[in-house]
């Protein structure tokens, strides 16, 4: 089964968005920063995909981002950004460290799904 | 404003502080949503079982397959609407804890005592912790408001 890597410091987020993902049939790794993130992806966790909030302590979604396109394995991860931010400066800021995509909050389970769908379709 | 006043004032912005940061992190893992969820898993499982059940014993009672057929219809509509809810109310959730998020850091900093003489925590300043456009267009609904 595919692997989506979700972040956010929101215990209850992703509990959520590990239900929705596994019920559709997908693998989930979850953290609750940026830096759990890293320490996943360098424990060899192999995301097809990964969702990331922004706001998060330590190291927030745009310095995952910065840090998972260091990481050979996740080059070309694609990362969606789940965010209530919907702002043009951190969209940018978020495309400009190498996100792929972004759906703010609140989205609908079909929304999120479809997206991860279109770039990972489950087995 | 007087010595008094001002440190009465920080006291105030510290309890409430502390009280709202108690709120908030009770926001976290909700009873109410491990319910929806494992009711939406168990749902998942009877329909499973209406399903294998059919599957074991095809065309044994048409009266009996069709009403498996429309419960199992029925379980998926319910148990996507319940897993709908709790993504929704998962995220309503994680908004409103950091609103709250917010307002513990905005008051923090307005207890603290070390802001030099004659400046004082700013709606600027508070408009620089916001994490959301939602809470930015409120920001300036309300300075609209009260200026206009």
């Amino acid at each position: 089964m595919p692997t989506i890597l979700v972040l956010d410091d929101s215990a209850t987020m992703v509990m959520s968005l590990s239900h929705i993902l596994k019920g559709a049939g997908y693998d989930v790794e979850t953290g609750m920063n940026g830096r759990e993130g890293i320490t996943k992806l360098n424990d060899g966790v192999k995301p097809s995909v990964i969702l990331t909030d922004l706001n998060m302590p330590e190291l927030d979604g745009i310095g995952f981002i910065k840090e998972a396109r260091k990481i050979a394995s996740t080059r070309f991860t694609p990362i969606i950004v789940l965010t209530t931010e919907s702002g043009g400066r951190k969209r940018d800021e978020a495309r400009a460290a190498g996100a792929s995509g972004w759906l703010t909050k609140p989205a609908e389970p079909n929304q999120l799904l479809s997206v991860v769908k279109q770039l990972c379709p489950a087995r | 404003m007087s010595e008094t006043a001002e440190s009465n004032e920080r006291l105030v912005c510290a309890i409430l502080a502390e009280q709202v940061a108690a709120l908030r992190d009770r926001m976290d893992a909700n009873a109410a949503f491990d319910l929806l969820w494992r009711t939406s898993a168990l749902l998942s499982w009877l329909s499973g079982l209406l399903s294998d059940s059919s599957h074991n014993a095809p065309h044994a009672n048409p009266v009996l397959d069709r009403e498996r057929a429309e419960a199992i219809t029925e379980i998926a509509e319910i148990r996507h609407a319940l897993d709908e809810l709790a993504f929704l109310q998962a995220q309503r959730q994680d908004f409103a804890k950091q609103i709250a998020d917010c307002v513990v850091i905005a008051l923090e900093q307005m207890a603290v005592a070390e802001m030099p003489p004659g400046t004082s925590f700013s709606s600027a300043d508070l408009a620089a912790l916001y994490v959301s456009d939602e809470q930015r267009k409120l920001h300036e609904a309300v300075v609209r408001r009260l200026q206009g």
